[in-house]
């Protein structure tokens, strides 16, 4: 608790009293509730997985060895993997062990989930960041430009694109930017990833196309939402017409005014779009064979490999609660009508 | 495209409302009318052109007739590598996508609009175990929930329906959910139950005509969205199994050979384009009709 109460910004006081008013913060009960609300979807989520897992047909243990192994070995490695015991058994195992910290070892590799996950998940997490920092901060000035004259040219293009923008599949989108960049032109890799320890250059090199594939349909989801939204604000709320009687210029109104208050519903969707997202990058590592979490998912999937699947599913399902999870907190924080307990 | 979630959509807003003068009037119908035609058109194209136009089958086609350019004869858009007629296989194809888009859709519609609807007319703890479930079902990134759906199931035209609509239908039912509760304050539903009418009745005559237009037109954004992530299945190797065609499949029988021939990729990528372009605007449009924006 105390740990806690020290990031929260307190008057003055200690002790008791101090304790007190920080738990009765409307901000941390929220925070508390949100953070328990999380837990039994986890939990949900992992135990669908299991149980969607467990549907598969055959013995992977069996379809692992080929068939010409002998009942022992296979019983063996049944052993080993814990397949010979029940569903809830193994689940319970699976449990205790992830609540440890340990993931399993891959049926087909052998490695342990924590190494591969290890050398893996940045490679993800730089293609997400990347799509993010890409696609908001083209996202935002076109919008801005849009909603200042809205029907006028600027939008109207703008506009047309992002609905073709959304339409088109990343994974046609990622062939196409091939065939232009790579293909025809030559500019850029077509397929491979420069690790950033090998140059950063490189790396940025390698993560131009599959972050373009990545952020495009995303730009164009967030510049239709943050457009028609700014819109809205500026024709229909008081507080526009408040700023604009006080003489505050047209460019000053949209970006302090109307954009602060769009920007709530766009950490929304942000926050929605992360689960979204990672899994987007199953298909966009596979297509240009970056060595990330979406690539081992496939490859799991490929080779039957349960484990490397089921733990996967698991984190990419993690990652979308948690994401939800951070929103509810960071709209939280930043909202003072949330913030100070009023309504 | 597939960045849209289901609950996200409904945070989008609409485009600007077409004005009372008759010009916008004019705009607004052809706004409905051009993306219904263009479904409708697309439908019967997929459906009834095999059997109208005379154009070979899509699979079985002679391997030394491989690779033929666009108007190549009997071939309009020419063959593929294994010498089929890419424009037979593109509506075979497209007959595939069509058929699971909408099965998802119909399942999503009907299971998901009888979940969320009884869901908040019964309410309480009822309700709040649903929607626990739903909130279970719905942090799974759809392509990734489909991925273990379809290995544990195995490639074929009905599991991909299944696999597609372990997500649509919880994203149904959160709509009909959040409609059924607006609705349930309404004068007539309370007129509805002083009568002493049954809850099915209830549900059937006053809930259902009423939820059923919101749920339409984000069937039809649900189309898109159905289609695209069938299309990344079968890319993956994961939906509809090799020989028969899908444009997903399509698509990656055309990366193999992009750089010699890349209209292989491109016939497809517009068919998917095209069609859910119609099916997105189609939907937008509908919900700005009905929600009287």
């Amino acid at each position: 608790m105390s740990a806690v109460s020290g990031l929260l910004p307190t008057r003055s006081g200690s002790g008791f009293g101090r304790l007190g008013r920080v738990a009765g913060s409307p901000l941390l009960r929220l925070i508390v509730k949100r953070v328990v609300m999380a837990i039994p979807i986890l939990f949900g989520v992992s135990v669908l997985t299991f149980w969607v897992l467990s549907l598969i047909p055959g013995d992977p243990a069996r379809a692992m060895l080929g068939m010409n192994a002998t009942d022992q070995q296979v019983e063996a490695l049944r052993q080993q993997y814990g397949l010979d015991k029940s569903g809830p058994a193994r689940y319970w195992d699976w449990l205790t062990g992830a609540l440890h910290g340990d993931l399993g070892i891959s049926m087909v590799s052998s490695q342990s989930m924590s190494s591969m996950l290890g050398a893996r998940w940045a490679v993800t997490a730089e293609l997400v960041v990347l799509s993010f920092i890409v696609s908001l901060g083209v996202a935002v000035p076109v919008a801005l430009l849009a909603a200042r004259w809205p029907g006028g040219l600027f939008d109207r293009v703008s506009m047309v694109c992002s609905m073709t923008g959304l339409a088109v599949a990343n994974y046609v989108l990622a062939l196409l930017l091939v065939l232009v960049f790579a293909v025809e032109l030559g500019w850029l890799p077509a397929i491979g990833y420069v690790h950033i320890s090998d140059g950063i250059g490189g790396n940025l090199k390698s993560m131009i196309l599959p972050t373009l594939a990545m952020a495009i349909p995303l730009f164009c989801f967030y510049t239709r939402f943050l457009r028609g939204d700014i819109v809205d604000q500026m024709q229909g709320e008081d507080y526009v017409d408040t700023a604009r009687a006080k003489g505050v210029g047209p460019w000053r109104v949209l970006w302090s005014h109307a954009f602060r208050n769009s920007s709530f519903g766009l950490i929304t969707i942000v926050g929605l779009n992360i689960g979204t997202l990672v899994g987007g990058t199953v298909i966009i590592e596979q297509i240009f064979a970056l060595p990330g979490l979406g690539q081992l998912l496939l490859q799991g999937v490929n080779t039957r490999d349960t484990v490397v699947v089921q733990d996967l599913v698991i984190i990419f399902a993690a990652i979308a609660v948690l994401a939800n999870l951070l929103v509810d907190v960071l709209y939280a924080v930043l909202d003072p009508r949330i913030r100070y307990g009023s309504h | 495209m597939a960045v849209i979630d289901a609950s996200s959509a409904q945070l989008e807003s609409a485009v600007v409302a077409a004005g009372a003068k008759p010009r916008g009037r004019w705009r607004a119908w052809m706004r409905t009318w051009i993306p219904a035609g263009t479904v409708i058109f697309i439908l019967a194209v997929c459906f009834l052109g095999p059997t109208v136009l005379p154009i070979p089958g899509a699979t079985g086609g002679d391997v030394l007739e491989s690779g033929q350019g666009p108007f190549s004869p009997g071939h309009l858009l020419g063959t593929d590598s294994n010498g089929n007629d890419v424009l037979s296989r593109l509506l075979s194809g497209g007959q595939a996508s069509l058929l699971i888009g909408i099965s998802v859709n119909v399942i999503g519609i009907v299971i998901g609009g009888t979940i969320g609807a009884v869901s908040a007319y019964v309410g309480g703890l009822f309700d709040t175990i649903v929607m626990r479930l739903l909130d279970v079902l719905i942090a799974f990134p759809s392509l990734v929930l489909t991925l273990a759906v379809a290995q544990s199931l195995g490639p074929s035209k009905r599991n991909t329906i299944f696999a597609l609509a372990f997500f649509s239908v919880p994203a149904v039912a959160r709509i009909a959910r959040s409609s059924t509760l607006r609705l349930r304050e309404m004068p007539f539903m309370q007129a509805a139950q002083l009568c002493g009418s049954p809850t099915w009745r209830i549900l059937l005559r006053h809930v259902a005509p009423n939820v059923a237009p919101q749920l339409i037109s984000f069937a039809a954004l649900g189309m898109g969205i159905v289609i695209v992530t069938e299309g990344a299945l079968s890319f993956l190797g994961l939906g509809i199994p090799a020989p028969a065609p899908s444009w997903g499949n399509m698509i990656f029988d055309g990366q193999q050979s992009m750089s010699a021939t890349p209209l292989e990729v491109v016939w497809p990528s517009i068919a998917l384009l095209v069609t859910v372009l119609a099916f997105n605007q189609l939907g937008e449009n509908l919900r700005a009709r009905w929600s009287g924006r």
